[in-house]
């Protein structure tokens, strides 16, 4: 066997957790809890999970703007907590807020990022240049970024946050709210960066984001991670999960609970006019969907039996409407660390 | 070699956030309104009816305005920053905190050099004052311009994104500052009780400072008053230290 240097990964988190203290007007709240992962050198590492799961504030934990309540953070190897110095010179940050200074143009904007970064002259010109060119900004290079639509400012924002030519880049939620092309451009941003070997960490509420960008997923919910896995395991470990769409024609008190009593069920969902029940065998649980439909006497307007998908493994794990939530058995084969790469 | 070249490298960094702020916030209506403006304005309101000779006008008009305006600048910027979200920026960034606030200072202690180059071209050409010490007088306006700034910056590292939340309390700290520091009645004027109470204003010495160099003479020892500006300019970045961790601990 070849020996191989020791690794030192990208990020290595060990039980981080964030109370954000009491202040005048709130109570303290605990937004990440005793959280682990470990993102390896080469990753694209989603962070997926809903509005208010934590996903910002375990980002800015691991930016550095953010002081932890406890746990341990290495950033390539350095202890945040001591040695932020050498790490916060290799990581880029885009954070959830478009921060370009728009007072300044694009290239006064990419200029500001450089010198911070203490690239020299001819470094920050030919970065700056090569950046607003893959960016599309070239010709509003002298523009002020108040001018800019969303979808510039936020490839402005990326174009600055990897000026320096990080290692490991820090997204925060970066499409939504982007038109379809500047989203799809940031994407293939992000793609290409990877290949060219930056490690990225992005946090994301877009499903479909996760599943095509990222080379492992962790899901988050209410400051805790529920399961971090690759995009397809996730798939394949909930895939004896599989789900079934009903309608009906009303909604009768308690209808939830009655639905989550079915043999098979493990949880129910309310999607739109539609319950989702999800049930490790669909013909079993058929026949008694109808017998149900029949007691309650309520007829049924669409019924589907669904494919399992990575936004059924979220919701599953996510979804706050489903108090009676019953996360399916993990299946015994070992689950690998790493994506394949 | 290492050490100096980071040290190198910091001031390299504290310089690009001051001319960058220079860049963007010079020209914003806050700071022409609280930082150009208001002195002037504070000034001639309190000097009419007066009977003022020239130069004690212009020691005045410039402890005056270096004080309001070098002040005003950290409790406008920094917070705007960060409900720009753009202050995150210079946080994640590779330099120290102290760089980022020495660089802050700068911001608004340039600011106040420049205000105070037009009050003393103001004092000189239409007060006809005269300076007793020239040299002594450009001294004096860059320390109190970096002393009042960083004090300023105090405001400015209370951990909130909305300027308007500490523009109140700055504003209100340095009206009371101005009436218990000798610039409106002068030290010698004073009664014994307001005279003590006055000492322990920075902006006393700062007058103090401007008298000897303007009119060349002050109520205290010049190097009394030299000492206590720097000394209180170091002292008041220990605040801001400890505001700007309590920021990071709240989340802002
Ligand atoms: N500065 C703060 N002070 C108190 N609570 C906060 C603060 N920032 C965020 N929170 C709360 O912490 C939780 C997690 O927030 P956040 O990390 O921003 O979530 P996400 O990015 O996943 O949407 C939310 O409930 C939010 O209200
Ligand atoms: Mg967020």
């Amino acid at each position: 066997m070849e020996t191989r240097p020791i690794m030192t990964n990208a990020i290595e988190v060990k039980n981080l957790t964030k109370y954000y203290p009491a202040t005048g007007s709130g109570q303290a709240f605990l937004a990440v809890d005793k959280i682990n992962f470990t993102v390896e050198k080469g990753e694209i590492f989603g962070f997926l999970g809903p509005n208010g799961a934590g996903k910002s504030t375990t980002q800015r934990m691991l930016t550095s703007l953010l002081t932890p309540s406890e746990g341990q953070i290495r950033i390539l190897g350095h202890d945040l907590a001591h040695d932020a110095y050498p790490a916060k010179g290799q990581i880029g940050l885009v954070p959830e807020e478009s921060n370009v200074y728009t007072e300044l143009t694009a290239w006064d904007n990419l200029m500001f990022t450089g010198r911070l970064y203490r690239m020299s002259k001819d470094d920050r010109n030919a970065r700056a240049e090569e950046l607003l060119k893959i960016f599309g900004l070239w010709e509003k290079k002298d523009v002020k970024a108040e001018n800019f639509s969303k979808g510039m400012r936020r490839r402005l924002s990326i174009a600055m946050a990897i000026i320096h030519k990080p290692a490991l880049l820090f997204l925060d939620e970066p499409t939504p709210g982007l038109d379809a092309q500047s989203a799809r451009a940031i994407q293939k941003i992000i793609r290409q960066l990877s290949k060219e070997g930056t490690t990225v960490f992005i946090t994301t509420h877009q499903i479909e984001e996760a599943n095509q960008l990222c080379d492992r997923v962790a899901i988050i919910n209410q400051g805790k991670i529920a399961v971090i896995d690759t995009p397809e395991k996730l798939k394949q470990t909930f895939q004896q999960v599989q789900s079934v769409e009903i309608a009906f024609t009303g909604t009768p008190e308690g209808i939830k609970e009655k639905l989550t009593a079915l043999p098979e069920v493990s949880s129910v969902i309310k999607i739109g006019d539609k319950w989702r029940l999800y049930n490790d065998a669909p013909p079993i649980l058929l026949p008694h969907l109808v017998k149900f439909a029949e007691e309650e006497n309520l007829s049924i307007l669409s019924l589907n039996t669904l494919a399992p998908s990575l936004e059924d493994v979220f919701l599953q794990i996510t979804g706050q409407e489903v108090g009676t939530i019953k996360v399916p058995p993990k299946p015994n084969k070992k689950r690998r660390k790493g994506g394949k790469r | 070699m290492k050490n100096f070249s980071r040290i190198s490298d910091e001031f390299a960094q504290a310089w690009t956030v001051t001319l960058k702020d220079i860049k963007v916030y010079y020209l914003r209506p806050g700071m022409i309104m609280f930082g150009f403006l208001m002195p002037f304005f504070m000034f001639f309101s309190f000097s009419v009816r007066r009977e003022m000779a020239a130069g004690e006008g212009m020691s005045r008009l410039l402890a005056l305005t270096i004080f309001f305006t070098a002040a005003a600048a950290g409790p406008f910027i920094i917070p705007t920053e960060r409900r720009m979200g753009t202050y995150d920026r210079l946080l994640a960034a590779p330099m120290s905190l102290i760089t980022l606030l020495l660089g802050k200072i700068a911001v608004g202690a340039f600011f106040a050099i420049a205000v105070a180059a037009v009050a003393s071209f103001v004092g000189i050409v239409f007060l006809n004052g005269t300076v007793a010490q020239p040299a002594l007088m450009v001294l004096g306006i860059i320390m109190g311009a970096f002393t009042f700034s960083a004090m300023g910056l105090i405001f400015g590292s209370i951990p909130t994104s909305n300027p308007g939340d500490v523009q109140m309390p700055s504003t209100l700290i340095r009206w009371v500052l101005l009436f218990i520091s000798g610039v409106f009645i002068p030290l010698a004027d004073m009664s014994p009780v307001a005279r003590a109470v006055s000492y322990i204003s920075p902006l006393t010495y700062a007058q103090d400072l401007m008298n000897h160099a303007v009119l060349g003479m002050g109520e205290l020892n010049l190097w009394l008053d030299i000492i206590v500006l720097f000394v209180s300019g170091i002292l008041f970045l220990l605040p801001s230290i400890k505001l700007h961790k309590r920021g990071r601990v709240l989340g802002y």
